[in-house]
């Protein structure tokens, strides 16, 4: 389980609106175009296979940066909601 | 195992790109993403899509539709998950293998009992409950014994009665009397509590099963029938004491439920309410990510310990000379 920020610039409104609907499945929007996920590997392969599905190499770039415990931990947050944890279950 | 519990009522589950939308009415109460869940437990009368039913078949969340005590009804299932691969394998389990699996099954659940009984008994000692221990005691001996399934069951049977006796004088909280155990229905608030908290954890047992791909319908203690998910059966006894009798005493003799507020009678019975139900699965989910050093191994959650006992299950079924190693705690 590691904490992945992904961020993107995407020119097509309608492109990055099938992003964003992606990444809204795997973590928490933070920043207009930063999203933080907590995910296992497995999850994580995913996201990406089905993120390169939605995008055009040529005019976007989307970019993935895990974080280890160690820096994660030297993680600072100003303004905003806290560093995401990991999902827990849900009661409604 | 992350799952979304919808114990509250008329609730509508739809779909919102790769999130689940909870509304009540025309308020949102919740939103889940669909690619982290698991599972999706149902309790009474909620409306789910066919979209969203749709996407938990292809992504293989099952969906369990449950009565508001726990009871499960069915659940939905993608047509893959019916090939049960192990299936085969337990069919072809010698009578033998399954008696000497399903003694050790009711050992470690007499066993676990008698534990808690004895953590009782250092904080209130009571003559009752020192009965009960040796009881336990001795009928552990015997099923070690024991021939036959029957005879196995007789002596299961006379051991709970002798642990919920000396159990109910375990309960201190206001208005909360517990003089044995009664079932469909449940008499009072603690056997409200007990038959609720069973029926959750026996659920989340099957979906573990089904996610190993063990045949739920092959037991050893409980004889499956196409109506019984009876290997759930099996795997729960040794958990009901450790994880649902405890929870239940912590909840009674702490004041977290409440006598007066939290249940509701009918039907000649006693069930949670929705203010009771949620406090109960917010207990028991707090209960099972809480992590426990198990021996030798490092730190993990309740939650494990479940998948590990359908793991070695599964190990029993590869390999039945090994046999089954239950779920012990100290």
């Amino acid at each position: 389980m590691l904490l992945y920020i992904v961020t993107y610039d995407i020119p097509c409104d309608k492109r990055r609106k099938k992003v964003s609907d992606l990444l809204e499945g795997y973590g928490r929007r933070v920043q207009y175009s930063v999203f933080e996920c907590v995910l296992t590997t497995g999850k994580y392969d995913e996201l990406q296979r089905r993120l390169k599905q939605r995008i055009k190499l040529q005019e976007d770039s989307v970019r993935f940066y895990p974080l280890s415990g160690h820096t994660l931990a030297q993680v600072e947050v100003w303004g905003g909601e806290p560093v995401t944890q990991m999902p827990g279950s849900v009661i409604v | 195992m992350r799952s979304l519990y919808i114990s509250q009522q008329g609730c509508y589950l739809s779909l919102q790109q790769e999130q689940i939308l909870i509304k009540q009415g025309q308020t949102v109460l919740d939103q889940v993403q669909l690619p982290l869940l698991e599972q999706i437990l149902i309790f009474g009368k909620s409306q789910v899509t066919t979209q969203v039913i749709r996407e938990c078949l292809r992504r293989e969340i099952p969906i369990a539709y449950l009565s508001r005590m726990g009871y499960c009804y069915g659940r939905i299932l993608p047509i893959s998950r019916g090939y049960r691969s192990l299936s085969r394998y337990q069919q072809q389990l010698l009578n033998t293998d399954r008696l000497i699996v399903a003694r050790t099954i009711v050992q470690a659940k007499l066993r676990n009992s008698r534990v808690i009984l004895q953590r009782q008994q250092r904080r209130r000692p009571s003559e009752v409950i020192a009965q009960s221990i040796q009881s336990l005691s001795y009928l552990t001996e015997q099923a070690a014994q024991t021939e036959s399934i029957d005879r196995l069951m007789g002596l299961e049977g006379a051991a709970a009665a002798s642990y919920f006796n000396a159990l109910g004088e375990c309960f201190t909280g206001d208005g909360f009397v517990f003089v044995a155990r009664s079932r469909r229905p449940p008499g009072n608030p603690v056997n409200a509590l007990l038959s609720f908290g069973y029926q959750v954890l026996w659920n989340h047992l099957l979906s573990l099963i089904e996610l190993q791909g063990l045949d739920p319908y092959h037991a050893c203690l409980h004889q499956g029938t196409e109506r019984h998910a009876a290997l759930a059966s099996d795997l729960v006894e040794e958990f009901r004491a450790p994880m649902i009798d405890s929870l239940v005493l912590y909840l009674v003799n702490r004041g977290v439920v409440n006598a007066d507020q939290d249940f509701t009678y009918h039907d000649g019975g006693c069930y949670l309410n929705d203010a009771g139900r949620k406090k109960f699965l917010r207990a028991f989910l707090q209960r099972m990510e809480e992590t426990l050093n198990v021996e030798g191994d490092q730190a993990q959650p309740r939650w494990d310990t479940l998948n590990q006992q359908v793991k070695l299950y599964k190990q029993f079924v590869y390999n039945p000379v090994q046999g089954y190693t239950p779920y012990l705690i100290r």
